[in-house]
């Protein structure tokens, strides 16, 4: 029997007054929050609280504080969690309720736009506090998993197929992989946030085409949008939402995503020699664009067209045509209005103080031969002995994994 | 990568002596710091009365790194940070530092300062500031200039202690730690988890 029923059988049969219970059970907020910041792994305590929380004596804001709280001292907890994920499942229920029930009155228009407004608004805001309850408990314990996986599971539940918030991860997790060298869990968040941006951007492209051939009719399903409503940021229904989407955010390449990731991981091996986790995100990375290559050629192949996407976001704009099949390289062809600069090497030089410039990338893709030119500048530059191990083994490995592939 | 203390220390004949420091607990719970910090000017200021006029060396003790540089003219400081941080950006904070201070204290202070006589305030903002390596230091630059087989390396604090000396009567002795540190060293050395703190 519950605790709360208990109460209720107890009450209606001793004839207890309501507010007494209700003291009660706010005693068991109390009670339950200390037990936890003792001992964030008390199961049951965190189980009272769901059930107080379902009752609506607990406001599950309060168990996120508490919960983040706990995290402070102990950033492993895995019942904090678990707890955590089902406090969220609750307010996206919540939230999902509130939407069906604005829909259904449907008649006032604007006080709908407004409300759902607000949710998605309420929405970002819980998202973005998790990823900083995360991004502080992965900074409190190296390889701290329990973390990271968190991570993943609220943008698989709170952004899915979001492009800009798993892009503006991308871009906010750069400083703390930089910040934690030789943890490999930032690094592998990063691979899953890659691997995620990759799948939706080539789903993203192949509607985009569809829908530049479906030109007359009407499209109020967007398969761009496939997903709830609330669970987008600042997301208006409706036929034009590419073109809005598109304004407030162009969509990164898939070959610009590849570029950045293989110059910071170049940038931090060299900058931070004799770290194992960055030559292995650097297989990662360079498998994941090898593969990708390899299934984008044999499928525009198939298909027999372009899929140009174009960008527009502070670069000069770069058309990818990615149905080619010459060989190693990609075709890439820069409609520029300004000059792009091209430095000399693939990559910068170590002997120069000065560092690509952000935003301007190398104008050609990752390659083998790119890669054992950059494993070459390591050798003679460096004269760690742990680097130069790491080097000669990426080397050895392009040549067996990658190279026997072709 | 971290830093958590950076501390300039005069190296006396018979004692080594603390001149001013400066230190990042923010990723102790609050209920350590004060042991902490204790610990780390225990061990920053062994470090420097154990090191040679005019070394550089890097002692390692569990999960932290100690880089110390001693001048010739005795005056020393010591950085301690975590294994990721990379020793050639400590050493160049090392020296700049040292040299920073010889200019503002006069060297007449430094035999017998403490941290409340000396007028040097620019410690907090050094160890905050290299907290990120690359803002802090063209790391290239810092490559060519410093010879790192120069610099000897300790692989537990134990190797700088002389022979039948222990670590053990050293921290019992030592007048810069409190009772409650004492007792805490002895506790966690009986667990065998040797001082989780340092």
């Amino acid at each position: 029997m519950s605790t709360t029923s208990c109460y209720s059988t107890v009450s209606a049969n001793i004839g207890w007054t309501d507010k007494f219970v209700f003291v009660c059970l706010l005693a068991l907020v109390d009670i339950t929050c200390t037990l936890l910041l003792l001992n964030p792994d008390f199961t049951t305590a965190w189980n009272i609280r769901k059930e107080l929380l379902q009752n609506g004596v607990l406001n599950p804001e309060k168990d996120l504080y508490l919960g983040k709280l706990a995290l402070t001292k102990f950033p492993k907890s895995p019942e904090t969690w678990i707890h955590r994920r089902w406090v969220l499942q609750q307010i996206l229920h919540t939230f999902s309720d509130a939407n069906h029930k604005k829909n259904e009155q449907g008649e006032r228009e604007q006080a709908n736009a407004v409300r759902s407004q607000q949710l998605s608004d309420h929405l970002a805001r819980t998202l973005h506090q998790e990823m900083n309850v995360c991004s502080d408990a992965a900074s409190r314990y190296p390889s701290n998993y329990n973390a990271w996986s968190h991570r993943v599971w609220v943008l698989q539940h709170m952004a899915k197929g979001n492009i800009k918030v798993f892009h503006d991860e991308l871009s906010s997790m750069r400083l703390w992989v930089s910040m934690h060298v030789s943890d490999h869990s930032g690094f592998h968040y990063r691979q899953f946030l890659l691997n995620e941006l990759i799948t939706e951007l080539c789903r993203a492209s192949a509607s985009t085409t569809w829908l530049a051939q479906q030109q007359s009719s009407t499209v109020s399903n967007s398969s761009l949008h496939q997903h709830s409503c609330t669970e987008r940021n600042g997301e208006l229904s409706g036929a034009d939402t590419a073109s809005e989407e598109e304004r407030q955010f162009s969509l990164p390449t898939v070959l610009q995503l590849f570029l950045q990731e293989m110059e910071l991981c170049s940038d931090l091996i060299q900058s931070f020699p004799g770290h194992e986790t960055l030559w292995s995100h650097r297989r990662h990375i360079f498998f994941l664009w090898h593969q990708w290559r390899t299934e984008h050629q044999h499928n525009c192949h198939s298909k027999g067209e372009n899929v140009p996407v174009d960008v527009s976001d502070g670069n000069p704009g770069m058309l990818v045509q990615s149905s080619v099949g010459q060989g190693e390289s990609v075709n890439c062809k820069t409609h520029a209005s300004e000059p792009m600069e091209v430095d000399t090497g693939l990559l910068p030089d170590p002997h120069d103080s000065k560092r690509l410039k952000r935003g301007v990338l190398p104008s050609c893709p990752p390659s083998l031969p790119s890669e054992h030119s950059f494993v070459s500048i390591i050798l003679e530059s460096c004269c760690n002995y742990e680097q130069r191990r790491f080097a000669l083994a990426y080397k050895k490995w392009l040549g067996t994994v990658i190279g026997l592939q072709g | 990568m971290k830093l958590y203390s950076l501390s300039v220390i005069f190296k006396g004949a018979t004692k080594a002596n603390l001149l001013k420091a400066a230190y990042d607990l923010s990723s102790f719970s609050f209920f350590q710091r004060s042991s902490v910090q204790e610990f780390m000017t225990f061990t920053s200021a062994l470090i420097v009365e154990r090191t040679s006029q005019g070394t550089r060396a890097s002692v390692k003790e569990q999960e932290y790194l100690c880089h110390v540089y001693v001048r010739n003219d005795n005056l020393g400081a010591v950085v301690i940070a975590d294994t990721e941080y990379p020793q050639r950006v400590c050493f160049t904070l090392l020296d700049k530092v040292l040299e920073e201070f010889s200019r503002q204290v006069d060297s007449i202070d430094w035999p017998s300062g403490s941290p409340e006589t000396i007028n040097y305030k620019a410690l907090d903002i050094h160890l905050s500031k290299y907290q990120n390596p690359r803002e802090a230091d063209a790391m290239t630059k810092v490559q060519a200039e410093l010879d790192e087989t120069k610099i000897i390396l300790h692989n537990t604090m134990e190797s700088l202690l002389e022979r039948g000396e222990k670590l053990d009567d050293l921290v019992a002795k030592s007048e810069h730690l409190g009772n409650q540190s004492k007792a805490f060293y002895k506790t966690a050395r009986k667990q065998n988890s040797c001082c989780e703190i340092m």
